[in-house]
C-alpha cells in the first residue's frame, strides 16, 4: 500500500471543504470533542476504535464472519490484514497500482482514488466462539463474553446468529460502505467467510431531533452523552479495573439484535395505543407527559402510569430510577429493509446495535426488564449476536488484537 | 450450460473503445482538479505520447512515486502502449486499443531506475521511446509489480500441450458416456447413477469452465437457465438432463433418449475439439474460471439436479486447474511470486475433499447439507483460490513485446 501522508494535513485541507455537508452538528463533534476542521470520519489510531462513539451514520452493512484460517500465525495474518486495509480505507488513498500482474487492486466503486472524506468507520469485534481451541485462545476472552442467548421473546433463526468476527462499516453512502466491504472481504479471502450480512440507514430528522424509526417514532432521544470521556469510561469502555484481562481494556462489549418489526400491523394499529406502547407522543417526540422531545419524563408523578403507561417502552428501558442509570448503555442502531417475505409482508425492522462495558448489568438488564412488553407483540427478535469490539489500533505498527495474540 | 464469457470484451480488439476513451478522459480533468487541491494525489500526470512516431514523448516529471499517465494517442491509427523496464523488459502497465485521439490514463508505482515506454502501431514494429532515469540508489525500491509479458508464441507449445491431453481424455469421458448409456438401456438405476458421477466427473476435470468448448460443450453440460419449460423442456440436454431423470424417477422411454442424446453429444464434441484450435490466451483464463465456476454453480448448488454431487465436481475441477496450471508453471516460475502458496492452497483444498470422501465412505454431502464449519472452510479455501487465480490469468495474457 502506497503510504499516506501525515493526517492532520489532509484531514485539515478536506475538512475545510466538507465539514459543513455532514451529518448535522453531531456527526461534527467527535469523540474528543469538537473541532473547527473534523471530517466526518473519525481518526483511525487511538485507544478505542471511533465508530463505536460517533452518531450512526447514513449506511451501514453489519458483516458477522467465519474464520477459516488455519491456524494462529494465519489468524494474526489475517488482522494484520483487516487492520492495513481498514486504516487504508478509512484514511483514503491511492490503490498501488498492480499493472499486468494482477486484476486492478480496487473495485472502483468510489473512483480512481479512494476518498478520504466519505465518513468510513470501520468497526471490528470478535464473538466467543473465536476463543475456542482453534487458535489456542482459549481462557483469553473477555471476562464476559458469551454467546448470545435465546430470550422470551425472540424467535432466532440460527443462519441469522453468532460469529466468530463481526466488521460493521459505517459512512455517509452506501456506495462507500459497499466499497469497503468488497475491499475486505477480497483482502480475507480464504481467513474468512461471511456469515451473515444486514445492510442498514439511518433516516435524517423528520423534521427535527433524533431520527425516526420504522413506526414512525423519533428513537434515539434519551441516551447517555458520548462527549462525557467519564461517563463514557463508567458505561461504555472496558478498563483495567473492570477484572478483563490486560489486552481488552479499551473495549467494549457490542451487542447485535436484529429485530423484525411488523410495520404494517403498526399501521393498523390507533395513535393513542402506539402512543401508550411507545411512551412517546408519535409527533414529536415527547414524553407524554411532557410537550419537547427534550423533556425528561417525570415518572415520579405518574406512579400508576396513568399518563406514561408502566409497561411502555420507554419507561421499561430507562426507568429513571436511581439504580437505572448503571444499566444505561449505548445505542447505536439502524434501520434495516430487505425486502419481503414469502407472502408479501414487508421484512424490514431495526439493526439494534448498543455498547456497554458489562452486557449483564446493562444489556441483560434492560432486556429481562423489556420482557414480555406490549411492544412485542410487533416486534420479532431472529438474529445478531453478543461481540466484543477489540480496543482501538494505537498506531501504524499497531494492528487489531495484537496484543491479544502477543 | 456456461455462461458465456463472450460477456468479457475481447482483449485484443480496438473497436468501440472511443466512447470510453472519452469518458475517461473527464475523469482525467476531474483528477487534475483534485490533484490541485490535495497533493498526495498522484501527480496530475504527465500526458505522454502514445503513438509510435512519438512514443513516451512528454514525460517530464520522473520521479519516485506513483504516476497517472494521460497517454495521448495522437496518431491516426490504433495504438497500444507498455511500460516497461528496458533491462528485464517486465512491463509495469499498459493501455490497449488506443483509439486515434484519444487519452488513456495509466497508474504505475516507480521506484528509481531507468523506463521506456513502448508503442505497439497497428501491423507495424513496435516503437521502444526515449528512456526515463529516476534518480535514487535502490534499482528496485519502490517500483510497483510488473512482469515480463508472455507472447502467442511462448504460449502456444503449452496450449497445443494441453489442447492434446483433453483430446485424450475425451476419449475416456465417450467411453464413460457409453456405459453411462448401456446401464440405462439395461434399467439398472444404482449402475447407471455410479456411472452418471464417473462419466461427468470424467467431463469436469477436462476444466470445461465457461463455454470453454462453445455449442457443443452447451448440449453436454447446460442447465435449464434459458429453458421456459425447465426440466421439462426439449432443450434440456446432456449431463444433468440425465442426472434429473436417474434421481427423479423418470420412466425408461424419456430417460434412455436422454441418454443416447448425451452419448451423441460427447462424441460430436469429441470431434468438434479435434478440429478446434484453442487460443493461446484462453490457457490462462482457464486456469482462473473453472473454480470461478465451482464457486457460483457447484458450491450454491445451482448446477444439482438430485444427484448432490457439488463436491465431486468441485474435487474434479481441483484436477482441472491443476492441469492448466501445470501447463503455465514455466512461465510462472519466474513471474508469479505467489505460486507456492498457490499450490499449497490448492492441495489443501484437494485434502479437506478427499478428507470428506474418505470420512463418507465415498460419498458426498451436498454443499447445503454440509455442517456450517465444514461449508465455510470448503467455500473460503476455492474463494481464496479464485483470487490468487485471478493473477495467473492476468499474467498469462498474450502479449506483444519489442
Amino acid at each position: 500500500m502506497r503510504p499516506v501522508p501525515r493526517r492532520g494535513l489532509l484531514r485539515g485541507a478536506l475538512a475545510a471543504g466538507t465539514a459543513g455537508a455532514l451529518a448535522g452538528p453531531a456527526a461534527a463533534t467527535g469523540p474528543h470533542g469538537p473541532g473547527p476542521h473534523r471530517p466526518s470520519a473519525p481518526r483511525f489510531h487511538g485507544p478505542h476504535q471511533a465508530a463505536v462513539l460517533t452518531p450512526p451514520a447514513r449506511a451501514t452493512a453489519f458483516t458477522s464472519f467465519d474464520v477459516t484460517a488455519a491456524d494462529r500465525r494465519e489468524l494474526a495474518g489475517l488482522l494484520r490484514t483487516l487492520t492495513d486495509r481498514a486504516r487504508f480505507l478509512t484514511t483514503g488513498g491511492t490503490p498501488d497500482p498492480t499493472g499486468i500482474t494482477a486484476p486492478p487492486p480496487d473495485s472502483g466503486l468510489l473512483g480512481p482514488d479512494v476518498p478520504a472524506d466519505g465518513g468510513l468507520a470501520v468497526t471490528l469485534s470478535v464473538g466467543a466462539s473465536l476463543f475456542d481451541d482453534r487458535y489456542g485462545l482459549a481462557g483469553r476472552a473477555p471476562r464476559l463474553l458469551r454467546t448470545m442467548p435465546v430470550f422470551p421473546d425472540d424467535d432466532p433463526d440460527p443462519a441469522w446468529c453468532h460469529g466468530d468476527l463481526a466488521v460493521q462499516l459505517c459512512a455517509d453512502s452506501p456506495d462507500t460502505v459497499l466499497h469497503a466491504l468488497r475491499d475486505l472481504t477480497r483482502h480475507t479471502r480464504g481467513a474468512l467467510q461471511i456469515r451473515w450480512r444486514i445492510n442498514g440507514h439511518t433516516a435524517p430528522p423528520r423534521p427535527s431531533g433524533a431520527p425516526r424509526n420504522l413506526f414512525g417514532f423519533k428513537d434515539g432521544t434519551s441516551g447517555p452523552d458520548p462527549r462525557d470521556a467519564r461517563l463514557m469510561d463508567r458505561l461504555v469502555w472496558t478498563g483495567p479495573d473492570s477484572g478483563e484481562p490486560p489486552w481488552a481494556a479499551g473495549g467494549s462489549y457490542q451487542v447485535v439484535r436484529l429485530i423484525r418489526m411488523l410495520t404494517e400491523f403498526w399501521d393498523r394499529v390507533p395513535l393513542s395505543e402506539q402512543e401508550r406502547v411507545i411512551g412517546r407522543s408519535r409527533d414529536t417526540g415527547a414524553p407524554l407527559d411532557g410537550a419537547r422531545e427534550t423533556d425528561a419524563p417525570r415518572y415520579a408523578h405518574d406512579p400508576t402510569g396513568e399518563v406514561t403507561p408502566l409497561d411502555s417502552h420507554i419507561r421499561l428501558a430507562h426507568p429513571r430510577t436511581p439504580g437505572s442509570e448503571a444499566h444505561r448503555l449505548l445505542r447505536r442502531s439502524y434501520t434495516y429493509d430487505r425486502g419481503t417475505d414469502s407472502n408479501g409482508t414487508l421484512d424490514q425492522g431495526l439493526l439494534f446495535c448498543c455498547y456497554q462495558r458489562d452486557p449483564v448489568r446493562q444489556f441483560t438488564a434492560v432486556q429481562k426488564r423489556l420482557a414480555g412488553e406490549p411492544l412485542t407483540d410487533y416486534v420479532t427478535p431472529f438474529g445478531g449476536g453478543y461481540f466484543f469490539a477489540l480496543p482501538g489500533v494505537r498506531d501504524r505498527a499497531d494492528w487489531y488484537g495484537r496484543a491479544l495474540l502477543a | 450450460m456456461r455462461r458465456s464469457r463472450g460477456v468479457r470484451p475481447p482483449r485484443r480488439r480496438a473497436a468501440a473503445v472511443t466512447a470510453t476513451a472519452a469518458a475517461v478522459g473527464g475523469a482525467l480533468l476531474a483528477l487534475a482538479g483534485c490533484g490541485a487541491a490535495a497533493p498526495r494525489t498522484p501527480a496530475a500526470g504527465d500526458s505522454v505520447d502514445a503513438s509510435p512516431h512519438r512514443c513516451g514523448h512528454g514525460w517530464r516529471h520522473p520521479r519516485p512515486g506513483t504516476h497517472t499517465f494521460a497517454l495521448h494517442n495522437t496518431s491516426g491509427t490504433v495504438t497500444e502502449i507498455q511500460l516497461t523496464d528496458p533491462r528485464t523488459g517486465a512491463v509495469l502497465g499498459e493501455a490497449e486499443g488506443i483509439a486515434p485521439g484519444a487519452v488513456r490514463t495509466m497508474r504505475a508505482r516507480l521506484g528509481a531506475g531507468r523506463y521506456a515506454f513502448v508503442c505497439f502501431g497497428e501491423d507495424a514494429d513496435p516503437v521502444t521511446g526515449p528512456a526515463v532515469r529516476i534518480p535514487g540508489r535502490t534499482a528496485a525500491g519502490g517500483t510497483g509489480p510488473a512482469a515480463v509479458p508472455l507472447t502467442a508464441h511462448d504460449l502456444i507449445p503449452p496450449t497445443l500441450d494441453y489442447q492434446q491431453w483433453v483430446t485424450t481424455r475425451m476419449t475416456r469421458l465417450a467411453s464413460a458416456t457409453d456405459a453411462l448409456r448401456a446401464a440405462v438401456r439395461a434399467g439398472d438405476i444404482p449402475a447407471a447413477r455410479t456411472r452418471w458421477l464417473t462419466a461427468h466427473l470424467a467431463y469436469a476435470r477436462l476444466g470445461a469452465a465457461y463455454d470453454a468448448f462453445g455449442d457443443a460443450g452447451e448440449a453436454v453440460d447446460r442447465t435449464t437457465a434459458g429453458l421456459p419449460r425447465g426440466p421439462r423442456d426439449s432443450g434440456f440436454t446432456g449431463f444433468h438432463r440425465v442426472e434429473y431423470g436417474l434421481w427423479h424417477h423418470e420412466r425408461p422411454t424419456t430417460l434412455l433418449p436422454a441418454a443416447d442424446r448425451l452419448a451423441r453429444d460427447v462424441r460430436a464434441l469429441r470431434t468438434a475439439w479435434a478440429g478446434t484450435r484453442m487460443d493461446p490466451a484462453d490457457l490462462g483464463r482457464r486456469a482462473h474460471e473453472i473454480l470461478e465456476d465451482t464457486l457460483r454453480a457447484e458450491l450454491t448448488g445451482r448446477t444439482d439436479y438430485g444427484s448432490g454431487s457439488g463436491l465431486a465436481t468441485t474435487r474434479a475441477h481441483v484436477d482441472a486447474t491443476r492441469a492448466v496450471l501445470d501447463r503455465l508453471r514455466p512461465f510462472l516460475r519466474t513471474r508469479y511470486p505467489g505460486l507456492p502458496a498457490l499450490d499449497r492452497r490448492l492441495g489443501r483444498l484437494a485434502r479437506t475433499l478427499d478428507a470428506h470422501a474418505r470420512a463418507h465412505h465415498g460419498g458426498w454431502t451436498p454443499p447445503a447439507r454440509l455442517g456450517r464449519t465444514e461449508r465455510a472452510r470448503i467455500d473460503a479455501a476455492v474463494g481464496d483460490l479464485t483470487e490468487r487465480l485471478a493473477s495467473v490469468a492476468a499474467l498469462c495474457d498474450v502479449r506483444r513485446t519489442p
